[in-house]
Formats: C-alpha cells, sequence, structure tokens
C-alpha cells in the first residue's frame, strides 16, 4: 500500500542467543498508515517496549524486517532512520535549559533562527511550559520535565515519532486537556506516531488503532471501539475495559425456543432462541463450557431481574460504581447517575443478549459478541 | 549496534591478557619463587625450571633458618599467629563500636553528626607516620606500648572508619519504612535494630569486616613502632629475612605465600560481598 | 474503637513548614481521607500519628488520651504503607505475625490469627514466601494483612494502592470498604486519586500545602468546593475554569460565551460585575442543535473508557472539555455548538479563588450509601 508509514514484518526479539535466548517479541505483523496514531498497550513485559526500542534502532531485530515509507530501516543505526523519539525516562540534556533542548531536536534541519524560536513558542504554548522555558531540566518537576521531552520529540519533522509513556507523569489536572491538544497537533500535521503505555485511558484517547500485546505476542490490533466492542480473546477484553469487564464460566443448553446460560452453576439467565442467530446458536452450543462476559457499564438494573445483593455503592462524582453479590461473585455495574441503593439491598439485574461477550473456556478465543459471530 | 566483528574480539582477548598478565605475574613469581633455594632464584638469567625444594617451608614452620653464616632463629609461625590474633580482635571491637555507631549516624541526624563522621573518616586521611611519633610517646608514657591492647587500640584508626562508613550507607539504604512498619507493630527500638536493621545490613557488614580485617592484616608501620619482635605481625616479621649474610629470598617469597593464604582465601570466598560493599561504600559515602 | 484527635500541630524541617498548626478530628468508627497532591503533607501527619514522627508543636489524642510523648510501639496502631514496607527477610507469615509477637500471644494463637487475616485478604496460600517471590498485589495483600492482624482500634493507610496496577487497584477499591467495615476501626486513608477519596471517605479532608483547605463529605466536595484548586482537584476530564463577569439582564444574572447568554439560575445579586471564574464540569455541557447554543470549534475527539470527552474552542478560542456517555452520538470535526447547564456550575471570586456560588442543586440524588 502506498500510504503505509511503518510496515513491521514476522519480527521476532530475542534477548540472548537465537531461538534459545528470552523470546521477547514473538512474530509480530503490523502496518501503520501515514498520518495515523497506533498505541502498543500491555503490561509491563509484554514486549511493547522492546517492539518500539527495535523501530527506533536501540535494539536489534532478530528476525523479521521493519520499513518505513518504503525502505528497510532495522539495519540502520538509529540517527538514519528520521524518527523522533520521547523517552520515558525523559532524557533531557540537563546542561541545556527547555528551550535549548526542544530547539535542539531542530538542529540538524538548517532553519533560521526566527523559525526555530517560532516553533519552539508555538509549541511551548501548546504544552503548557512558556514559563519554564528558560529553566534547566533538573529544577523543574518530572511533568514538566515530561513535557518538555514531549515538545522537544513533537516539534520534529520525522517519518515517525515514537512516544514513551509520553504522559504517566503528566499533572492529572492537565491531562485531559494535553491529550486533546496533542492529538489535535499530532492530527493537524499529519505526522505518523507510535505510542507505548500500559494506560488504556491514554491509548483509547489517543490511539486510532490500538495494538494490544501479552507475552510477547500481538493479542489484538484494531480500533478502539473494535476492541472494546469484539474483543479477540478474553485476555484483550478483560484486560482492556475500565472497570474490567465482568467475567463467569457458564454453560450453555438450549432448544427451539430457549437459550440457557448457566453461570457458576448458580444463575439461570434465559434468552429467547430467536435472539441468536441460527450461526451463533449452533457455535455456542457446541461448546458447552465458555465464560460470559459483559461490560460493566452495559449491565442492567430493571425490576424483574436476576436479584443480586448489593455489596459496594460507590458515588464517584460523575459515576457510581455499584458492585453486586451475583452468581457466586461480583457483578460490577457503571451508572452515570448517582444511584439511590443501600448495602444489603437486593436489585434486579438483566443482562441483554446484544451485550453478550462468549468466550471459549478453554482456549479464550471469543466465540460471539452480542447477537454475531465473533 | 550489539554485533561485534572479529577483530574487535581479538583486540579485546589480547588487552584483557596484557592487563591480566601484568598484575597476575608478580603473584606468580613469587609463589615460584618460594620452591626455589636463594642461589637458584639469584641466578642470571633467572630460570622458570628448577627443582622445586620445600626447603623454605621446612624452615618457617621449624623455625630454623639456615644461612651461610650460621643458623638463626626465626619466629614465623609466631608472627602469623600474631597477625591472626591482632586483626580478628581488632576488627571484633571495630565491628562492636562501629556497627551501632554507623545506625546511629544513618537514622538520627543530630547536630554535627556529619562532622563527628567525617572527623572519624579524616584519620584515614593522614599518613600514619604522621601520627605515629606522637603515640608512640603517649603509648611509653601510658604503659601500652608493646602490648597487643595498645595495638588493637591502634588497629582501630584502621578499622573503625572504614566500617563506619560503609556500614552506614547499608543501613541508609534499607528504607525508613521498614523499619517504622516493625516499630508500629509494637516492637521497641532495640528490637528493630536486631530484628530489622542487622539482618537487612548483614552483607555490608560482613563485607566491611572483611575489608578491615584485610587492611588490618597488611599493617606495616603501626605494629613495626610499637611492637616488639613477640608481638609483631607477620608483615613486621618478614623483615627478619634480610640477614647480615643477605637477603633470604626464598624464605621471604615462602612467608608472603604463607601470610596472603588466609586473606586471600577469605577475599575470594565473599568476593561478591566485597565487590558490593565497596562500591556501595563510594557511592553513598 | 477509638478517636483520633490532632490539636495545633507544627512540623517544621528546617525553616520549612510542612504542617502548619492543623488540628483536625476523626469520629469512632469513621473512614477520614486525607486527600491532596504530593508534598501536601499528608504522609508527615499520618506519621505523626504512628508516633514515628514527633511534632514540633500540638497535641495528637488517640481515643481521647494523649499519645503525643507516646513511642510508637504503644500506640496500638495498625499500618500500610505506600511502598508496603515489608519485611524482606521475613516470610509473609512472619511479616503478618509482627504486630502479634511483641504481644506475647502463643504460638498457636498466632498461627490461628494469620490464618483468618489471610484468608480475608485471599493469601494463605503464598504465606510461605518471601515477598521477593510475591507479586505486587500480594505483596500489597501481605502488608494490608500485616496492618489488620491485631485488629487495632486506628488503622492508618499511607496511599496504599498508590503501587498497584490500574485493575487491582479498582478491585481493591471495591473490596476494602468491606473490610473495614467488618474491622470496625476508626481509618484515615491517605491518597492523591479523587475517585478513591469519594469511593473510600466517610469525609474528606483536602490538604495543601501543611493544612487542611476543607473538610466534608464527597458530596459536600463535589459539588461545592471550597476554591478553585479543590474544584481541580475532583473529577476527570478536570472541570472547565473560564475567566467571566456576571451581567444582570431580562432573563436574569448571566455570563457570555462566544456572545451568547449563558443563565445562571438561583446566582446571587453579589456576583453581577464582579471579575469570576466560572467553573463548568465536563459533563454538564452537552453537544446540540437547539438554538441559543454556545457555537464552538471542535478541536479533537479522545475517547475514554465509559465516556467520550471533546475539546472543543469558543469564539475567544478558549478551550472547553465536553464530556458524554461513550456510544451517545457526537459532533463531527469543525462547528458544533454546545449547551451549558448554569444551574451546576460555580463561581469562583478571581481575586481570592474562593466559591461565591454553589451550585443550585445537587448533582444526581441525595441518599448517602449506608
Amino acid at each position: 500500500m502506498s500510504d503505509t508509514a511503518l510496515l513491521i514484518k514476522n519480527v521476532d526479539k530475542f534477548y540472548g542467543p537465537i531461538d534459545h535466548g528470552v523470546h521477547a517479541v514473538r512474530n509480530i505483523s503490523m502496518d501503520i498508515r501515514k498520518g495515523e496514531i497506533i498505541a502498543l498497550l500491555g503490561s509491563s513485559g509484554c514486549g511493547k517496549t522492546s517492539t518500539l526500542r527495535m523501530v527506533a534502532g536501540f535494539e536489534a531485530v532478530s528476525r523479521g524486517t521493519i520499513s518505513l515509507k518504503g525502505r528497510e530501516v532495522h539495519t540502520l543505526p538509529p540517527v538514519r532512520r528520521n524518527v523522533a523519539m520521547a523517552f520515558e525516562g525523559y532524557s533531557l540534556y540537563p546542561p541545556l535549559t527547555v528551550k535549548e533542548n526542544i530547539a535542539f531536536a531542530l538542529k540538524s534541519s538548517r532553519l533560521s533562527q526566527s523559525v526555530v524560536e517560532e516553533k519552539v513558542a508555538y509549541i511551548a504554548r501548546l504544552l503548557e511550559i512558556e514559563d519554564i522555558l528558560h529553566r534547566y531540566p533538573s529544577s523543574i518537576s518530572g511533568g514538566q520535565q515530561q513535557r518538555a521531552s514531549l515538545g522537544r520529540a513533537l516539534i520534529r519533522d520525522a517519518d515517525l515519532h515514537l512516544l514513551d509513556e509520553p504522559m504517566g507523569q503528566l499533572e492529572p489536572q492537565l491531562r485531559a486537556v494535553l491529550r486533546g491538544r496533542i492529538k489535535h497537533y499530532i492530527k493537524e500535521r499529519g505526522l505518523t506516531a507510535i505510542l507505548v503505555t500500559h494506560d488504556q485511558t491514554e491509548a483509547n484517547a489517543l490511539a486510532d488503532r490500538i495494538a494490544v500485546m501479552e507475552g510477547g505476542e500481538l493479542q489484538q490490533y484494531d480500533t478502539p471501539q473494535k476492541i472494546k466492542e469484539r474483543p479477540a480473546n478474553l485476555f484483550t477484553g478483560t484486560f482492556v475495559g475500565e472497570p474490567p469487564m465482568n467475567v463467569f464460566e457458564a454453560e450453555i443448553s438450549g432448544d427451539d425456543d430457549r437459550m440457557v446460560f448457566a453461570l457458576n452453576g448458580d444463575v439461570r439467565l434465559e434468552y429467547r432462541t430467536a435472539d441468536f442467530q441460527p450461526d451463533v446458536r449452533k457455535a455456542l452450543l457446541q461448546r458447552r463450557r465458555v465464560v460470559v462476559g459483559i461490560r460493566p457499564y452495559s449491565v442492567r438494573r430493571v425490576a424483574n431481574g436476576v436479584p443480586a445483593r448489593v455489596a459496594v455503592n460507590q458515588w464517584l462524582g460523575d459515576q457510581t460504581h455499584i458492585a453486586a453479590d451475583f452468581a457466586g461473585g461480583t457483578m460490577v455495574l457503571v451508572e452515570h447517575d448517582r444511584a439511590d441503593l443501600a448495602l444489603g439491598e437486593t436489585i434486579g439485574i438483566r443482562l441483554d443478549p446484544d451485550s453478550l461477550h462468549v468466550f471459549d473456556a478453554a482456549s479464550g478465543a471469543a466465540v460471539s459478541h452480542g447477537r454475531e459471530l465473533a | 549496534m550489539e554485533t561485534t566483528s572479529p577483530l574487535e574480539r581479538i583486540f579485546r582477548f589480547v588487552a584483557l591478557s596484557l592487563v591480566v598478565l601484568f598484575f597476575m605475574f608478580p603473584i606468580v613469581w613469587i609463589f615460584l619463587m618460594s620452591f626455589q633455594t636463594n642461589e637458584t632464584i639469584l641466578t642470571i638469567p633467572p630460570t622458570i625450571v628448577f627443582s622445586p625444594t620445600l626447603s623454605n617451608y621446612a624452615a618457617l614452620i621449624t623455625g630454623k633458618l639456615t644461612t651461610s653464616a650460621g643458623t638463626l632463629d626465626i619466629a614465623f609461625m609466631r608472627n602469623l599467629m600474631n597477625s591472626v590474633f591482632l586483626s580478628v580482635t581488632s576488627v571484633a571491637l571495630s565491628l562492636v563500636l562501629g556497627v551501632p555507631a554507623a545506625y546511629a549516624f544513618a537514622r538520627h541526624k543530630f547536630r554535627g553528626s556529619e562532622d563527628i563522621a567525617f572527623t572519624l573518616l579524616s584519620f584515614r586521611f593522614a599518613p600514619p607516620l604522621l601520627v605515629l611519633l606522637p603515640l608512640t610517646q603517649y603509648f611509653q608514657w601510658l604503659g601500652l606500648s608493646d602490648t597487643y591492647v595498645g595495638l588493637i587500640w591502634v588497629y582501630q584508626l584502621i578499622c573503625l572508619p572504614l566500617i563506619l562508613w560503609i556500614v552506614r550507607g547499608y543501613f541508609e539504604d534499607i528504607s525508613a519504612d521498614v523499619e517504622y512498619a516493625y516499630r508500629i507493630a509494637g516492637h521497641s527500638w532495640f528490637a528493630t535494630f536486631r530484628k530489622i536493621a542487622l539482618p537487612l545490613a548483614g552483607p555490608g557488614i560482613a563485607a566491611a569486616g572483611l575489608l578491615a580485617f584485610i587492611f588490618a592484616w597488611n599493617n606495616f608501620v603501626f605494629a613495626l613502632v610499637l611492637a616488639s619482635a613477640d608481638k609483631q605481625p607477620v608483615t613486621v616479621g618478614a623483615l627478619a629475612f634480610v640477614t647480615s649474610s643477605g637477603i633470604q629470598y626464598g624464605q621471604i617469597a615462602a612467608a608472603i605465600v604463607l601470610s596472603v593464604t588466609p586473606t586471600l582465601a577469605l577475599a575470594l570466598y565473599a568476593q561478591r560481598y566485597l565487590v558490593e560493599g565497596l562500591s556501595l561504600g563510594a557511592v553513598k559515602g | 474503637m477509638t478517636t483520633l484527635q490532632l490539636q495545633n500541630i507544627v512540623k517544621r524541617y528546617k525553616t520549612n513548614t510542612v504542617l502548619d498548626n492543623l488540628s483536625l478530628d476523626v469520629a469512632d468508627g469513621e473512614t477520614l481521607v486525607l486527600f491532596g497532591p504530593s508534598g501536601a503533607g499528608k504522609t508527615v501527619l499520618l506519621r505523626l500519628v504512628a508516633g514515628v514522627i514527633d511534632p514540633d508543636e500540638g497535641r495528637v489524642l488517640i481515643g481521647g488520651e494523649d499519645m503525643t510523648d507516646v513511642e510508637a510501639e504503644h500506640r496500638g496502631i495498625g499500618m500500610a504503607f505506600q511502598n508496603f514496607a515489608l519485611f524482606p527477610h521475613m516470610s509473609a507469615e512472619d511479616n503478618i505475625a509482627s504486630p502479634l509477637t511483641a504481644t506475647r500471644s502463643s504460638a498457636d494463637a498466632i498461627k490461628a490469627s494469620v490464618g483468618k487475616v489471610a484468608k480475608l485478604l485471599k493469601i494463605d496460600h503464598v504465606l510461605s514466601h518471601h515477598p521477593k517471590a510475591l507479586s505486587n498485589g500480594q505483596k500489597q495483600r501481605t502488608a494490608l494483612a500485616r496492618a489488620l492482624v491485631g485488629s487495632p482500634p486506628l488503622l492508618l493507610l499511607d496511599d496504599p494502592l498508590r503501587n498497584v496496577d490500574a485493575k487491582l487497584r479498582f478491585e481493591m477499591r471495591l473490596e476494602l470498604p468491606r473490610l473495614l467495615a467488618a474491622q470496625g476501626a476508626t481509618v484515615v486513608y491517605v491518597t492523591q486519586d479523587y475517585k478513591e477519596a469519594m469511593a473510600l471517605g466517610d469525609r474528606i479532608a483536602v490538604m495543601a500545602n501543611g493544612s487542611i483547605r476543607q473538610i466534608g463529605t464527597p458530596e459536600e466536595i463535589y459539588n461545592a468546593p471550597a476554591d478553585i484548586e479543590i474544584a481541580r482537584l475532583f473529577g476527570d476530564p478536570t472541570i472547565n475554569l473560564l475567566d467571566v463577569t456576571p451581567k444582570k439582564g431580562p432573563h436574569g444574572i448571566h455570563v457570555e460565551l462566544s456572545n451568547v447568554e449563558v443563565p445562571l439560575p438561583g446566582a446571587p445579586e453579589e456576583v453581577v460585575g464582579r471579575d469570576c471564574v466560572i467553573g463548568i464540569r465536563p459533563e454538564s455541557i452537552s453537544f446540540t442543535t437547539a438554538a441559543g447554543a454556545v457555537p464552538v470549534d471542535v478541536e479533537a475527539e479522545t475517547p475514554l473508557n465509559e465516556k467520550t470527552v471533546t475539546l472543543v474552542l469558543t469564539a475567544r478560542k478558549r478551550e472547553i472539555l465536553v464530556s458524554r456517555p461513550a456510544g451517545t452520538p457526537g459532533p463531527a470535526q469543525g462547528a458544533a455548538a454546545i449547551a451549558i447547564d448554569g444551574s451546576t456550575a460555580f463561581l469562583f471570586d478571581k481575586a481570592t479563588g474562593a466559591l461565591v456560588r454553589k451550585t443550585a442543586t445537587a448533582h444526581g440524588r441525595n441518599g448517602e450509601a449506608a
């Protein structure tokens, strides 16, 4: 494809001898289109940082190829890849001021002094570091250092921008607005960016597509919405989503009339067979043991639902988290308004067939999402 | 990138070999000398082909040194025992005094604590000869010269600062919260010191003790001036081999091998702690 | 159960005053959350109560008894630390048992108590492990178990969920209230996470620069923050703050945004003509096509999990964050219009930052969970 910016093809990373060392990245392939923001999302040790470092050139590729704008770059030293990077540890040059640090990224671009000044001023305003431009890295807070480091990476006109945990240390009050501004900045200039993060909120907010990684493998690579609505497996389903998806082991039985999900052998959820397409029905009935998942904000509270006992009712200002004892486990509900529920009170719970995610109990692979096959 | 060219590897090998050779040569040479007679040693050009003899070791152990001018009595084995006794006792005393002091310096910042700690360290700055003259006088007045007590006391100048500074670094490395947690759980500060701080600083204390032992063992000048023959350690005792009829290179070499063996064995055994202790002390101190 | 009273506490480090004449009462069985940015003095305050730091002035009363000069080991407190502070050379079991070994209980009784609390916290299968071999979540639970095992009447929890991942933090946030309720202890809980503060606290004390700025129930603080700084600390995304000068017109008191009047029903006369900062929570703003809405430019849309946040610019290039439940339709890129619910907006005095007018109606319905 002509609009592919970065192509990662069958890349492996071993620490130590190939095939015998630690297998940190396992046969990863992905493409990133020009102007796209993608996020590598996973917990520590999932291989996301190794992948980013291979793209940047700080780490040798054990197997496979990486090409940027059509040229293979995985054997080139970092400086010749035309990639800009914001480091997790900031890596600001201590003897330079914040302003000099940011302008340093433009050193090789041969821009005139006034253009550099203008660009630095613009990015400083964007990241709210105008007041500290003349300070040295050692005299500013972690959050400010992180913003300076971001500025140094974003000011460059590179083929690819790599951002390693770019917002982890930002002041919480600034996060929401900076996310919006940075996304606007990247989109406006048509920059291509890879963001490495363990924070799914950040990945959701910024990325066009998210690559979920675990155990060195790419679990799913899709838009945030697809990942949320159609998780490929139980891992992605429970990893992405805050609060996490409610999951219950279930046994499925059914006839022409009814489909029955017995959760933990305790609660029976009955649906009309017509609620499920024939192929979904077939796939479900083929596997008797499954794991049923439902997102906390898809759980409905109704008068005639399955009874559950309220154990926790926490109002967080703009939303309410309710935990109820249900089917031998806990069902978490999220509501946008305040819930007038006392502890110990019984509520009725309804799980719409549309919002059920069903996973194979053995492999964890998704079987169906709502009425559709996975 | 990470891969290295063959040329680079060869170069690295040669460079490392040179360094190893440079540092190992004296030790290997001394070891070889200890199995040779004085005549073979003084042959020119030197040779590494010789018939080994144990006569040097025999002379040391029996205490009879046979030279061309006759037989001399030497007290090498006694010197060795002195070394062991002086070093072990000095280090033990230093640990008893130094470890609690180090804990106090690490945990309680009182007015002047830094100054006191620094003053203790500064004992190590002065050349020993500087303090030696007045010390000799004091010791004669106090009746401490030529006593074990006096020597052990002076050895504290060597051991105490070392232990204090290294162990202090280790104590500072223990999170104060861990100790707070034990206090809050209902234990006294002394129980906290014994059950939490001491075990956690254990490796550091061992390393510091070992280093202090080596320094004490290798001390020469204090013992030379402040002790007479029957209280001298091996470092001074080796002087006996410089006799009127020549220098007994063979016996000196054997004496060195014997005197180095205990510290070497100890150091090899605790190598890991030692390096850790040294670098930590250096960074934290 | 017991009460905790702090009276005029002052703590200085060299010339720096960390706690400035601070007084606080915690009722019997209450969970009080100390909330504030780092450097506010929360941890120092907690350590003062624990007795491992001494105040320069003031008194600490536990259960009505003056404990200011009593050593930490005699105060009968349970405490969990942010960095867990487990004893690395002891097994999880010995770690948890440490508050009991000081009491000369019999070995069997200790084992039984440890087993019980470990089961409650679901770590009974790792009791023989040393901290090194425990996962982060298990370490955190071990630290909690150690604080709980002696059933201390006063529990101090110093940001215990700080160093665990988001999922575990969420799980514990649901689990902790049940655990604490079962203990019946008086709890002082330190956190920097406003959601944790709102979820766990019977009352929240907002700290900044060594003093308490506001103290009240989660509802009081969310719906009537005493000043701009506190308003900024609660809520995600952060509250929108815009400089305004309220005017009085034929339709009552209002402010102007992009030359459109936004009415402020119930605003007092005193705000008219005064330089103010208006605080509008992102969830009080919605996209609309109705007439009389404020025209804006959509800058970027950043979807979060259960809601979508949009950054928009007013005609004067002022930034506003709008939040809506995920899955509901939003605006296209470019021009849009927003409706602002003026009845839930706050007005702060621009010079002092203090709240001049609180919301006319509280968010949602009242009714605290018992």
